[in-house]
Order: structure tokens, then C-alpha cells, then sequence
């Protein structure tokens, strides 16, 4: 059990206070609620390109690293397609030092246009080396524009086209600051040796005198219902060939969530698992394979993919996993097999909130949910997953037109 | 908004770091056993370690393969049985191999305490090493290699090794495809009962301790003694490869990989501490010199980091980072200059503060929580080093000088000396 405090500032900066007088370390998450899908289609990989640039100097602080260094304390961020979120840990006795330079950050930025330009190529390098230098890396650039035909998931958070990144000026930053960033856009959670009422008076002197901004409303356009199967076939020089498959599924706030979460742990969560025992053990048709769910807040994507093994025919693999896949409306063995997931989903939810900064992080991230408390649900939630539960979402959900399979196909010979 | 309210607020250092003893006793068949609580959680990390690591090996792949076909059958289970219990106890089982030890490491609720040592007693002690599962890994790990070999940085990174420490040694040799078809159950039996004993290994628990811990402890493992015949620390030569620059080519690759940096003193050292600040002002930390020029001055990379690490037989300093091609050269140059201003010009005050202040910090973490204290601890243990290492290094921070550092950057970083792997398309 985790046991937190909340308040709010009258700006609409929310805050989540969990105190763990073990640690002599105090974590702080940022969470804006700002993520890729907020971007303009014509302007892809700005909200990632910003949260680059949020490090660059703010209106009373020339530069965020250094004087956090300075205080012995150590950051780090990342966006995704929902939310962009900054994170720290800190000796406690410097905490004041993070709220001056969180609250400045949100306040105003200053940075130059010698810091944008170099921010930009760092930005392309990280395009670089993560999706173009990288066997396979490509896969989910093209996976996501076959999966999402209108929603702004259909573009990766590095961005649509490294082109959007080169073009981008500071009017076009600044635009986006304060429609994004502002106390009501925002949710703060302090984890570890820090109490209510130290965190109350940091937060009002720091955030309090920022100013509430104007946020425009989200409207995404929705996905529309995916009629046929879709197939998309790459070739390159790759050691071997890959299937990715795709299926559309809920948010992460349907109940549904956690149903379509386990089924994932059943067909790939751990050495036991289903896919791993007959695809990769019995059947020898796979290198790896992978069983996940992308977590989004609007409806997301259910993936499997696998790399192949020598002289396996990549239709063949597909169909192994379709099969494994139905397996799941069997009632042999899948009783056992659903409470060992659950215990395993249990010990590992343990785990995490070991960490100070993992429990600060799903403190703001819950609460952005609607609500925190879900940090202590968790488990429950899992356990209430019942098979029948399994067997009617793997129905809705795991229907051929529903589904996109990619074939990563190897153009070398000697294979 | 009130600017009298948006001053920077005051620092206060870290004083004092809290380094907990670990506790540590002896199992009935002399297995020492070390003890660390910690955290608010009933859980436990628990660890058998053994000195199994690739330098025991006389074929590529012998120890790795070992260590990775522990859980893949025993006397009493079959591999999926293994797995299966595993999983269904919601224990995490790490099973890893480096250049010097071999671990099994298992992270579980303490409420299965009784299941796991049953478990990790059949993992560690009476795997029976099944052909069909060794067959079935072999060809896994060959395709993963594949993969992994189309990879500018592991190019660069098995390339910089074999330079470093040479073809021969056993930090050195790089692993070929067809290693992977040279391995069977028969030599893993044998390294296994060569190595595996419980004259060779140590364990390390940390989480939350019963008492009934010890007592389980002994109950399970305690009645084991396998005795190896005596294996005494290799004493190997290093032998560094001639060459000192090597451009390992990939057709087609956007950004090259660079590794830079030679072998060096280990843990055991008395200026090991001083050289870990060195490489931390150079590469060690985000505001370090090499990130604020090659990345946030000129926008080279998305990263760069050096670092400096112990092995038993020598330790190595390295710095690494990925580039656009076409700034391959300037990126080096860029490097080597900053290797050079750290031998010329005596570090700034303010700078020094920074690092003292940062590692400090970085100590603190190093610390903090059950996990990361077992990891503090055998990284010293393992190098017969204590607590008194960790007081040494604080001190150290807190007193350094500029000159200081200065003769470490002559004494530690002569660019002559240094190796230069790249690896990219020219």
C-alpha cells in the first residue's frame, strides 16, 4: 500500500506527495500532458524536440543541468505519443534547488537560436542511430502509418519526416510553450524523503506565482473501425526475416485494458509463456518473439513480433502465431497458466514501487488517468481477469481485419 | 511575479554517506554468505556467484553457454517445468556471465522463500545440461548474434576488446558464427563441475532478512560440498593488438561508431579513485566535457560517455559515442583535444565544485535501496575491497585537486597509447 497526499494550487498545478523516510534521496516527475499526438500533422516531432530544448535555459537560469549537478542531483526525460515527462532524484536537503528550476522552466524558456540549431542535429542523430543505423529499426516507422489512417498515432514521436525537425523555428517553439505548458497542463508527484507539509510550502513559493494559461481543448480526430486486413511487405539487407503483427484495441483507461494486458503476459511474459514454450521451443520457428500493448491513452495497438529462424517459411511463422493466438479459447491448462501471470504481474508491480523514482512516476501518470489511487489497484485489477473475460476480448479483438502484418523480408542470398 | 522570491536557493552538501556492513556468515558445508537489509518491502534479491566467468573458459562460448543452460533442465525437472514454477512463483531469474564471474540471480516475494531455494538448488547445483535445449540455444543465440553483428556499435565494441586486450586473451577474442556450432552438453558438464563448486562461490542477499532466513539457507544449500580441484587466478598476459587505429567497414551506415581508450589500473589500485574523477570531468556525467562540446556544442551525436572499469586480470578506460559519418574526423579530433586540455590546464573552481558535488550526489544513489546496495557491494568484494574502498573514493572526491587531477590526465590518458576503433562505412 502506498499512501500519498494530493493538493492543488489555485493555478491548477496538481500535486501527489508520497513520503518514504527511508531514503535519503527526494524524487520529482513533471508530467505535462502534451505528447506527439497534440502535434500538427505538417509539424511532426516537436513535442519530443522540445522537451529537448526544455534543458537549454530558462528565464532566470541560463542553463537546468548544471545547477542540478551542482545540488548532487540527476535528471532525465522522455515523450511518447501522450505525455511528456521530466524526472530527478536528489539529496533531500537540496530539494529547493529542483523546485526553482522546474518552476522557472514552466515559467518562461530562453533559449538561443544557436541552441535550437544544435538541439536539432542531436535530434537527427538520435533519428539516427535509433531507427535508421539499427537492423529493423525502420518496422515501427512503417507499421504505424499502416495501423492508424487518421489519428495522430499514426506518426512515431521522433516525428513523421526528419524534415518537420530542420524546418522548425523558434515562432513555432514558442507557440507551442505556452499552448502546452502551464501549471494546469501539468501534474507533479514528490516520492521519498520529503513530508506534506515542506512539499506544500516548496510548491507555493516556487510554482504558486505562475500564471494559469489557456490550453485549448484536445479534439483528435478517431479512429475510424479498421475494415480489412491490411499487409505490408519491406525488403532489405537483414540477417533475417520478421513479422510484426498489429491489432487495434481500447485505451488504457477501458476496463478492457487489463484483460487484453494479460492475455499479452499469457502469450509472451516470461520463458513459460505460450508463444515462447510452442513458437520458439517446440516449433523452432523463432529467434524471439514479443507479446505487448502499447499502453496508449486513446485506443491502441495490441503487437506481436518475432524475428524468424534459418529456412522458416515467414507465411508459416505468421500462421504459428495466429494459432497460438487462438489457443487462448481453450479451457486446458489455462487456468494454471492464468494464475501464474497474475502472481508474476504481482511480484513485478512489487518491484517497481521499490523505486522512489518508479513511484513518483506512476503517481503523476494515474493521476493524469483520473485517478492516483490506481497505483494501489493494480494488482487487484489484474486478479479480477477471468477467462471468460479472455476469451471475449481475444474475440473482438484478434479478427484478421482488424489486424496488420508487416513481412520484414531479408534480401540476403546465403540464407 | 515577484523577483525576490526567484532566487536560487541555498545548497547544503552531502556530509556524510551512509554505507551499511554487510552481515556475513558461514554455511554448515563453509559457503560465506553475505547479508544486506534494506527497504521497506518483503522482497529479496538472491544471489550465488561464481568465479566462472569467460576468462575460465578454453573454447568461445563455454562459460556464457554454462551459466545460460543452468535453468534448461535438472535432476528433478525438465526445462519447461523449471520455467514454469519460476513463473508461476513470480520469481525473476537472472542468469549472467561477464569476463570474470558467473550469476545466478534470483529477485522473489519472501513469502516463496522456501520454493525458490528448493528451485535455484536444482538450477545451480544439478542442471543436467539436455542436448535438444543446448541445440535449441545454440541456434537462438547464433541469430542473435547475427543481428547484433550488423550493429556499428557492437562492431566497434568487439573490435576495440580484441585490439585492447588482444586476439589471444580472454577479454579479447571475439566471438565467431561458428562458435555457436562447436558447443555440447558433455563440455558444459564438465566446466560446470570444474567451476560450479561450493568452494568457488559466494552468496549475496539483500532485501528484507527473517530469521528464519539463515536457518532456510542452511537447510537447502547447506548439505551441498562439491570440491574442485584447485583452479588458481590465470596469469595471463596482456598483449594489445599493434595496430593502434582500426576502421572495422559496414556498407551503407549512416552514423559511424567510435571507441577510443586503452586498458588501465583496476579497483586495486590506489589511484583508481582519482581516475574515476578524471573520467567522469571527461565522460562520466551529462555536463561532462565531452557532452558539452561534441554534443551540445556541435551537435555531433546524440551521445557521448567515457567510463573506467575494473576487471580481475586489468581494467580498461573507454570512451564511446556514435556519430554522423561525415563528422567522423572532427568528432575524434574534438575528442583527443579534450583529452589534451585535461593534461595542459588545471581544472576551473567552479567546474571542480560541479564534479565533487555531482559524484557526491552519484554516492548517495549508489546506496539507496536494497538492489542497488547488493550491486555496491560485490563491486568491491569481488576485488577483496570493502567499505574502506567507498570511504576512499568520498575522500577523495572531497579533496582533489586540480594539479592532482592534472598527472592522472599525463599519467592515465597518453594519447600515444590509446586505441582508435571505428567502425562505419568510409
Amino acid at each position: 500500500m502506498i499512501n500519498y497526499k494530493r493538493f492543488e494550487l489555485e493555478n491548477g498545478l496538481k500535486f501527489l506527495i508520497h513520503e518514504d523516510k527511508s531514503t535519503p534521496l527526494v524524487a520529482m516527475n513533471i508530467l505535462y500532458d502534451v505528447g506527439s499526438r497534440d502535434e500538427d500533422p505538417d509539424s511532426t516531432g516537436l513535442a519530443h524536440l522540445f522537451e529537448h530544448l526544455m534543458f537549454g535555459g530558462s528565464l532566470n537560469v541560463p542553463e537546468y543541468d548544471m545547477p542540478l549537478q551542482m545540488a548532487g542531483g540527476e535528471n532525465n526525460a522522455f515523450t511518447n505519443n501522450d505525455i511528456t515527462n521530466y524526472y530527478l532524484t536528489i539529496p533531500s536537503q537540496n530539494i529547493e534547488t529542483a523546485f526553482w528550476l522546474e518552476s522557472d522552466r514552466m515559467l518562461e524558456l530562453d533559449f538561443s537560436q544557436k541552441n535550437l540549431d544544435t538541439q536539432k542535429s542531436v535530434v537527427i542523430e538520435e533519428f539516427n542511430q535509433r531507427y535508421l543505423n539499427q537492423p529493423y529499426g525502420d518496422a515501427i516507422l512503417r507499421l504505424r502509418p499502416s495501423a492508424y489512417k487518421v489519428h495522430p498515432y499514426r506518426w512515431p514521436t521522433i516525428g513523421r519526416d526528419i524534415s518537420h525537425i530542420s524546418e522548425t523555428d523558434l515562432d513555432q517553439i514558442r507557440k507551442f510553450f505556452f499552448s502546452h505548458y502551464a501549471p494546469n497542463n501539468a501534474i507533479i508527484a514528490l516520492t521519498g524523503n520529503i513530508g506534506y507539509n515542506r512539499a506544500h510550502d516548496l510548491a507555493q513559493k516556487w510554482f504558486g506565482p505562475i500564471r494559469k494559461r489557456e490550453i485549448n481543448e484536445r479534439n483528435l480526430p478517431a479512429e475510424p473501425e479498421q475494415t480489412e486486413e491490411r499487409i505490408v511487405v519491406i525488403e532489405k539487407d537483414v540477417p533475417a526475416d520478421a513479422v510484426y503483427k498489429t491489432w487495434h484495441m481500447g485505451s488504457r483507461k477501458d476496463p478492457e485494458f487489463y484483460t487484453l494486458d494479460l492475455i499479452t503476459d499469457l502469450l509472451s511474459g516470461g520463458e513459460s509463456a505460450r508463444l515462447n514454450i510452442r513458437l520458439v521451443r517446440e516449433k523452432k520457428l523463432f529467434s524471439e518473439i514479443n507479446a505487448y500493448i502499447t499502453s496508449d491513452i486513446d485506443p491502441g495497438l495490441l503487437m506481436i513480433h518475432g524475428r524468424l529462424m534459418k529456412d522458416v517459411d515467414i507465411k508459416e511463422a505468421d500462421q504459428a502465431i495466429v494459432e497460438a493466438v487462438n489457443s487462448l479459447f481453450d479451457k486446458g491448462h489455462i487456468e494454471g497458466e492464468m494464475e501464474k501471470v497474475k502472481n508474476r504481474y504481482e511480484s513485478s508491480t512489487v518491484f517497481s514501487n521499490t523505486s522512489i523514482l518508479n513511484k513518483a512516476m506512476n503517481l503523476a501518470y494515474y493521476e493524469l488517468l483520473g485517478n492516483a489511487d490506481l497505483i494501489n489497484r493494480q494488482i487487484e485489477n489484474f486478479r479480477k481477469v477471468n477467462h471468460k473475460m479472455v476469451t471475449d476480448t481475444a474475440s473482438k479483438i484478434f479478427i484478421p481485419s482488424n489486424c496488420t502484418t508487416l513481412y520484414y523480408k531479408s534480401t540476403r542470398k546465403e540464407l | 511575479m515577484n523577483e525576490l522570491q526567484r532566487i536560487k536557493p541555498p545548497l547544503f552538501p552531502v556530509e556524510k554517506v551512509d554505507i551499511p556492513e554487510a552481515a556475513s556468515f558461514t554455511l554448515n558445508n563453509g559457503v560465506p554468505v553475505f547479508l544486506i537489509e534494506s527497504g521497506t518491502e518483503d522482497i529479496m534479491r538472491l544471489e550465488f556467484t561464481f568465479k566462472a566467468g569467460q576468462s575460465r573458459e578454453y573454447i568461445p562460448l563455454l562459460a556464457s553457454a554454462t551459466n545460460m543452460m543452468l535453468s534448461e533442465g535438472s535432476q528433478n525437472y525438465s526445462s519447461e517445468e523449471l520455467n514454469r514454477q519460476l513463473d508461476f512463483y513470480g520469481a525473476f531469474l537472472h542468469l549472467d556471465c561477464d569476463r570474470d564471474r558467473a550469476e545466478i540471480v534470483v529477485f522473489f516475494l519472501n513469502k516463496h522463500i522456501e520454493k525458490i531455494l528448493e528451485l535455484s538448488r536444482e538450477i545451480v547445483f544439478r542442471p543436467t545440461f539436455p542436448e535438444p535445449e543446448l541445440i535449441t540455444l545454440m541456434k537462438k543465440r547464433q541469430r542473435w548474434h547475427m543481428v547484433n553483428r550488423e550493429k556499428v556499435n557492437k562492431l566497434a565494441d568487439d573490435q576495440f576488446f580484441e585490439s585492447v586486450f588482444g586476439r589471444n586473451h580472454p577479454y579479447g577474442y571475439m566471438v565467431l558464427e561458428k562458435d555457436f556450432e562447436n558447443i555440447n552438453p558433455s563440455m558444459l558438464r564438465e566446466f560446470h563441475n570444474r567451476f560450479y563448486t561450493t568452494d568457488n562461490m559466494a552468496i549475496i542477499i539483500s532485501g528484507k532478512i527473517h530469521i528464519k532466513t539463515i536457518e532456510l539457507l542452511n537447510q537447502y544449500i547447506g548439505d551441498i560440498v562439491i570440491n574442485g580441484i584447485y583452479n588458481p587466478d590465470n596469469k595471463i598476459n596482456l598483449n594489445g593488438e599493434k595496430g593502434k587505429k582500426v576502421f572495422v567497414n559496414k556498407e551503407n551506415s549512416i552514423q559511424t561508431a567510435i571507441r577510443i581508450g586503452s586498458s588501465t589500473i583496476t579497483k586495486r589500485h590506489p589511484d583508481y579513485p582519482g581516475l574515476k574523477i578524471l573520467d567522469t570531468i571527461l565522460g562520466g556525467y551529462f555536463g561532462s566535457r565531452l557532452m558539452k562540446n561534441i554534443r551540445e556544442d556541435k551537435g555531433f551525436t546524440y551521445g557521448i560517455n567515457s567510463s573506467v572499469n575494473s576487471l580481475n586480470l586489468a581494467g580498461y578506460k573507454m570512451i564511446s559515442t556514435e556519430v554522423g559519418k561525415d563528422n567522423h574526423r572532427k568528432a575524434i579530433e574534438e575528442i583527443y583535444k579534450e583529452v589534451s586540455l585535461l593534461q595542459d590546464i588545471p581544472v576551473e573552481k567552479e567546474e571542480m565544485t560541479l564534479v565533487r558535488n555531482y559524484m557526491s550526489g552519484e554516492m548517495v544513489r549508489m546506496f539507496d535501496g536494497p538492489f542497488a546496495l547488493a550491486e555496491s557491494f560485490k563491486s568491491v568484494w569481488e576485488f577483496g575491497l570493502g567499505n574502506e574502498y567507498y570511504q576512499r573514493l568520498a575522500e577523495k572526491i572531497r579533496i582533489i585537486d586540480p594539479d592532482e587531477i592534472t598527472e592522472l590526465a599525463r599519467t592515465y590518458y597518453n594519447i600515444d597509447d590509446l586505441y582508435e576503433v571505428s567502425a562505419g562505412s568510409k
